[in-house]
Parts: C-alpha cells; sequence; structure tokens
C-alpha cells in the first residue's frame, strides 16, 4: 500500500514538471504582455517535432536537443510577438484572444498538412529503462525530463530576480505604464518574454519527446492542465504555477489511483475550485476576505 | 473538454473540409466509355481517423483493380467497377450529408464504408431508406439490430471479439486475473461491457474494470492502479495514442503482465512503428489477418508493393468485400441496387477471394450477419502480426513473453 501510494506521487510528481514547463510559459506571458497564449500547446507541439526530425536525421538524443529547440523558438516568440501581437496590444481582449487563437489553429492545420497524423515517436537507450528501489520506480526519461524542467524553472526565477531586464520584466507586469516612465522600453520586455516563453514550450517538447509521441494535436493534451496551473497559481505567478503545476499532477495521479481512472481530472478541478474559493486569485494570492 | 476545445476542434474540421471539399469529394477513379458499376465508398479520409481511413481507400482501390484487371463482371459484358470515394471526415453530420450525397448524384450498385461502428451505423441508416446495399466490416452489434435489410456484415462482431479475447487468456497462465482498462467512450465501453457479461461463463477473474479518459498525459497512474489489483492479463481497449503509453510505461514498471489490446489501433502496422520491439508478444483479436489464407496472402504482397505496410485487418476485410459485391454482380446481372441486394442475400461462398475471412464461409443470415463469421487472435511476432488463436486458424505458435 505504501509502495502504491509512494508511486503515485512519484508518477505525478514527474509529470508535473512537464506541467510546470508549459504554464509558467503562459503565465510568463501573461503576467508581462497581459495576453493569453491559446497557442502555448501548438509551440510545444513544434518542440516535439523539432526534437523528432532531429533525432531521425541527426542522430541527435532529444534531451541534447533541447540545445537547438529552445533558441529556435526563442527566436519564434520573438518575431511574434514583434509581427503579431504587438498590433493587437491596447485594443480590447477580443483582437488578442483571436490572435492566439487563429495562430493555434493555423498550426495545428499547417502540422497536420506537414507532418500528416502519424504518432511518431523516438526510441532511446533511457527511454524505456528505469530505476528499481524500495518497490518503486522512476523511470530515467521522465527524471530527466523533470530535472531539467527544474533546473530551467530555477535559472529563470533567478534572471527576474537578478537580471536588469528581469526585473524590468516584473516591473512592467506590476505596472506597464509606470514602468515605462522609468525608462523600461515595453517593446524590448515584451518580446524577451515571448521569447523566453515560446522557449520553454520548445524545451518542454523537446524533454516530452522520449517517452511521449508526437502528433499535431499533442499540444491540446498540454495545454489545458497549464491553463488550470496558472489560474491555481496565480495568474502571472511563475512560482505559482510551478508549485501549482507539481501539485496537480500529484492530485491526478491520486485521484487516478484511489478514485477512478477517468476522474483523476475531477479532483485536480475540485482542488482548483476550493482553492478559488478561499483565495480567489490563487494560491499565492491574499485570502478571502 | 471545455466548450472551447471543442469549438477549437470543430473549426479544425471545417477548415479541413474546406480544403478537401472541392477536391475529394467525389473521384470516379476512372473513366470508361462503356456503362460501368459504380460502387460508393465511405471512409474518414481527414480528421482523427484520416490515417486509416486512407488505409482504406488504398485497400479499396486494390480490390477494384483487382477485378477489373481480370476482366470486370462477365455476367454484364465486362463491366469495370468504378469506386467513387468520399470522405466522411471521421464525423457523424458530415457522414449523413455526405452518403445522402452520394446516393443522390451517382448511381450507385452498392456502397462500403466507414471504417468507424459510429459512422458505419448512420451511413446505413441512409442507405436503408434509399434502398442501396452497404457492406461493412465495422464490428458494432447493433448494425445487426433494429431490422435492416441493406446492411450487410461479412466477419465476426463485437460480441465475439470479446469471447476470444477471454479465451485467449488462458494461452498465457491457466488461472487469468483480469484488469479490463477502456477508455470511457462508446468504443471502450460497449467492447468492455461485452468481456465482463462473457467473463464469468468464460471462467475469467475480472479483478480491475476500470474506465479512463482518452488522451491522457501518463499513463503511469492507470499502471500502478493495474499492479496494485493483482492482475496477471490486461486487456487494454485503447486508442493508439494511450495504447504507446501503456505499452511503454508497462517495460518501464518492469511489469510482468500479458497484454490483449483487441484491436483498432493496435492491428496496425503504426503501432509497430511506435513501439517497436516492445510489442513482440503482444496478443490482440481481428476479424481478418494476412496470414488466413493463400488468397489474403496474396493480396498482402500487392499491397506491400503500393504502401511499403502490410495488409492491415480492415483493408484486408475490404477486399474481401468488394469480391463479395463482384460474386453478387455476377450472378444477378444488375446495377440494379435493389437487386445487388438480394443476390447479395443469397451469397454463399467457401473459395476464392470473396470466402477470405477467417471461418473461411460466408453466408448471410436474415440480419445480416454472416452465420460464419469468427474473430482470429493475433500476436505480434518479429514485426509482424501472426494469427495464433484458435488452434484450426493458427499459422504460428504462441510466443510466450
Amino acid at each position: 500500500m505504501l509502495e502504491t501510494v509512494m508511486q503515485a506521487v512519484i508518477n505525478g510528481l514527474l509529470i508535473g514538471g512537464i506541467y510546470a514547463l508549459v504554464s509558467i510559459g503562459v503565465t510568463l506571458i501573461f503576467g508581462v504582455v497581459k495576453i493569453v497564449n491559446f497557442a502555448q500547446g501548438e509551440f510545444v507541439m513544434i518542440g516535439m517535432y523539432l526534437s523528432y526530425y532531429l533525432s531521425s536525421q541527426f542522430n541527435i538524443d532529444p534531451v541534447v536537443s533541447v540545445l537547438f529547440s529552445m533558441p529556435i523558438l526563442f527566436v519564434v516568440g520573438v518575431l511574434i510577438q514583434h509581427y503579431l501581437i504587438r498590433r493587437v496590444l491596447g485594443l480590447n481582449d477580443l483582437p488578442q484572444i483571436f490572435l492566439t487563437f487563429a495562430l493555434s489553429l493555423l498550426i495545428i492545420n499547417l502540422s497536420l498538412m506537414f507532418f500528416t497524423a502519424n504518432y511518431r515517436t523516438i526510441h532511446t537507450w533511457y527511454s524505456d529503462e528505469a530505476f528499481h528501489f524500495w518497490g518503486v520506480y522512476i523511470p530515467y526519461a521522465k527524471l530527466i525530463a523533470f530535472v531539467l524542467a527544474m533546473i530551467l524553472s530555477g535559472i529563470l526565477w533567478l534572471f527576474l530576480k537578478t537580471t536588469d531586464l528581469g526585473k524590468a520584466m516584473r516591473a512592467a507586469s506590476q505596472n506597464r505604464d509606470v514602468a515605462q516612465l522609468m525608462g523600461i522600453n515595453p517593446n524590448r520586455v515584451f518580446a524577451v518574454a515571448l521569447g523566453i516563453a515560446l522557449a520553454l514550450a520548445g524545451a518542454a517538447g523537446s524533454l516530452l519527446m522520449s517517452f511521449y509521441p508526437a502528433y499535431p494535436l499533442v499540444g491540446q493534451v498540454f495545454v489545458l492542465m497549464a491553463f488550470v496551473a496558472v489560474v491555481l497559481g496565480t495568474l502571472g505567478n511563475v512560482l505559482g504555477a510551478l508549485v501549482a503545476s507539481l501539485l496537480m499532477g500529484i492530485a491526478e495521479s491520486l485521484g487516478i489511483q484511489f478514485i477512478g481512472a477517468d476522474s483523476g481530472l475531477i479532483v485536480v478541478f475540485i482542488l482548483l475550485l476550493a482553492t478559488l474559493a478561499l483565495k480567489p486569485s490563487g494560491l499565492a494570492g491574499g485570502w478571502r476576505k | 473538454m471545455t466548450e472551447l476545445s471543442q469549438n477549437r476542434r470543430k473549426i479544425i474540421k471545417a477548415t479541413g473540409s474546406a480544403f478537401f471539399a472541392s477536391g475529394l469529394s467525389a473521384i470516379p477513379l476512372r473513366g470508361y466509355a462503356a456503362d460501368p458499376v459504380n460502387i460508393g465508398a465511405l471512409y474518414p479520409v481527414t480528421g482523427s481517423m484520416a490515417q486509416i481511413g486512407t488505409g482504406c481507400v488504398a485497400a479499396a482501390k486494390l480490390a477494384v483493380n483487382m477485378i477489373n484487371d481480370a476482366g470486370g463482371i462477365k455476367s454484364l459484358g465486362g463491366a469495370k467497377l468504378n469506386l467513387i470515394i468520399s470522405d466522411v471526415q471521421s464525423d457523424t453530420t458530415v457522414t449523413r450529408t455526405e452518403t445522402d450525397r452520394l446516393i443522390t448524384s451517382n448511381k450507385l450498385s452498392a456502397i462500403h464504408g466507414c471504417y468507424a461502428s459510429a459512422l458505419t451505423l448512420i451511413a446505413c441508416e441512409v442507405a436503408e431508406r434509399a434502398k442501396v446495399p452497404l457492406i461493412t466490416g465495422s464490428s458494432s452489434d447493433m448494425l445487426n439490430k433494429g431490422g435492416r435489410s441493406y446492411t450487410f456484415t461479412p466477419f465476426a462482431r463485437a460480441s465475439q471479439f470479446a469471447q476470444t479475447q477471454l479465451q485467449m487468456s488462458r494461452l498465457a497462465t491457466d488461472k487469468p486475473k483480469v484488469a479490463v482498462i477502456f477508455e470511457n467512450t462508446a468504443f471502450g465501453t460497449a467492447t468492455s461491457n461485452g468481456v465482463k457479461e462473457l467473463a464469468a461463463s468464460e471462467g475469467v477473474e475480472i479483478v480491475m474494470f476500470e474506465p479512463y479518459s482518452a488522451g491522457f498525459t501518463d499513463a503511469a497512474p492507470l499502471l500502478n492502479k493495474v499492479k496494485a489489483s493483482g492482475a496477471n492479463t490486461l486487456f487494454s481497449l485503447s486508442y493508439l495514442n494511450d495504447l504507446i503509453l501503456i505499452v511503454r510505461s508497462i517495460r518501464q514498471m518492469g511489469l510482468n503482465i500479458a497484454v490483449n489490446a483487441g484491436s483498432g489501433g493496435f492491428v496496425m502496422p503504426d503501432f509497430y512503428k511506435n513501439v517497436g520491439k516492445l510489442a513482440d508478444g503482444l496478443q490482440g483479436v481481428t476479424h481478418w489477418n494476412h496470414d488466413i489464407s493463400p488468397e489474403s496472402q496474396k493480396c498482402n504482397e500487392e499491397f506491400k508493393k503500393i504502401t511499403g505496410e502490410f495488409l492491415f485487418e480492415y483493408g484486408g476485410g475490404l477486399i474481401a468485400q468488394t469480391y463479395m459485391l463482384a460474386d453478387a454482380l455476377e450472378r444477378c446481372a444488375s446495377r440494379d441496387p435493389q437487386k445487388v441486394r438480394e443476390a447479395l442475400s443469397t451469397l454463399d461462398v467457401s473459395s476464392g477471394y470473396a470466402a477470405m475471412a477467417p471461418g473461411g464461409r460466408v453466408k448471410f443470415g436474415p440480419d445480416g450477419k454472416n452465420i460464419y463469421g469468427r474473430p482470429v487472435g493475433v500476436q505480434w511476432q518479429n514485426g509482424d502480426l501472426a494469427s495464433i488463436y484458435p488452434k484450426d486458424f493458427a499459422k504460428a505458435s504462441v510466443l510466450k513473453s
């Protein structure tokens, strides 16, 4: 029994690490640029296909391919901010929603066209192996993904806390107008925020690729969890999204174990509703007055 | 699923259909000066089932070419079969309108389709009203209920699949303790209920019976539960994506369990491409396999030349179905769909391509069900799908994993 619970917690934590990479991207964009990026999952999908092709064509390990997918998607993020999102900022919310939503549809359909609907998987020497100890097991691929996800989140947190650009980002997220008065160039800050968020999505994709099949609609599977984590962890709060993602992974896993395999998400949503009832702006926000 | 993502899917489907509506909706395969015999083909060439639908179309074309190259329908002066393909887009609403359109805008002698039972159930209603015979490899028992007289199902039914699956659990162990996991929509629920109902009479103990939501992010939590149940056999009624994750997780866990994954995506060449050697030893059940007869092996060779893959269950069955239609056309010597229906209802073949089914004989009962239809148990062995159960169909010995 103890082993079963321990295993359930381990499983939840490991997948929570992947949720974290996706949700931190969403929350960063929301916090800084104040738009909801519905296409975040699709950039995870692009990261997966990048890794898939690097692996099948050039024999590059999916974990190593993070070094390619992150910079490539960073540039994509900057370009999207500069040529698309910048144009709709300051208008009301609807054009912004439609923009990222349209982007998501466009990317999915282009992927169906170019990549076809077939599932693609990569097999590395570690992808189907695991550590076994005390009656539980930890798959190598998921452990590597989890550790790298935590390292990347840590680096991002340090960046936001210690560098000038990071501080400028936090300032812009707190109050855009005042930040501008302090000499912060919002366009530059927004472009970097988009770049980082998409680079994280790319990293999530590459790390997923060693144990999850890629297909054009795969982004949708992960983005729902990411949105819940963003709300649960307080909109715009990076640390909150990280903690919420890990909590959700564990809640889902325990829910599947002890309630039912089709009610894993019920536990997650109960967690969300309970949190919102007590702390209306999420875990990192204040208590209900 | 949120309303938002449902809408999104609708939009995706709509965009897809816009692309294809102009081109794919009705392509006469060949133009003939003499009167050809029009056969309608309804398959999901776009949408979530696109991949399998495309394979079905390839098999349907192969069958028509084989018959035409051999001289067409001789009693109709060597008339060629003309395949009219229509894309039902993996969508029930589209299936209804496309079936209707296909029938009203072409003079059809018969129809085959649609792979997925959910789609076939709708298409056969439309065909029934228009009095055009529809022959299908879909497995739902529902197709044989409701007193339809234009629907013909030449292969084993879903309820027979469940029974075979239960019997096969004895291949690996004398005392099977089965965990049944199934995706919680129509496909998984219907098949798993069949398993549950028959388990006691087959003397198989079910220790876990668990629905799950298809498209999960991780199979590990579900398999952790299977492990805790103490099962030694796993029936997984899943779509391809989930199944890939399940098989890989079993390996990572080091779980020693026999797996029977039924039909569907599991018996497609794509499954092996995704899981590789981990697939070897896994068992399933199909209504057709490429090694069942010399004819099926010949079709398999031809199909391999075209696509590079072995001939999959549904595609192989589809070639047999086309030959059944040709047999009926030959006997009734008419293009009239009602005459073709009568000829189908008196069909009785036990040799040649038309009889290329497990059981080796096709004769329809009043409910449109082939009274000799039987499923065949299969196992992945070195990248190929081998028939292993029951003994009289077995072409390879059981691989113990």
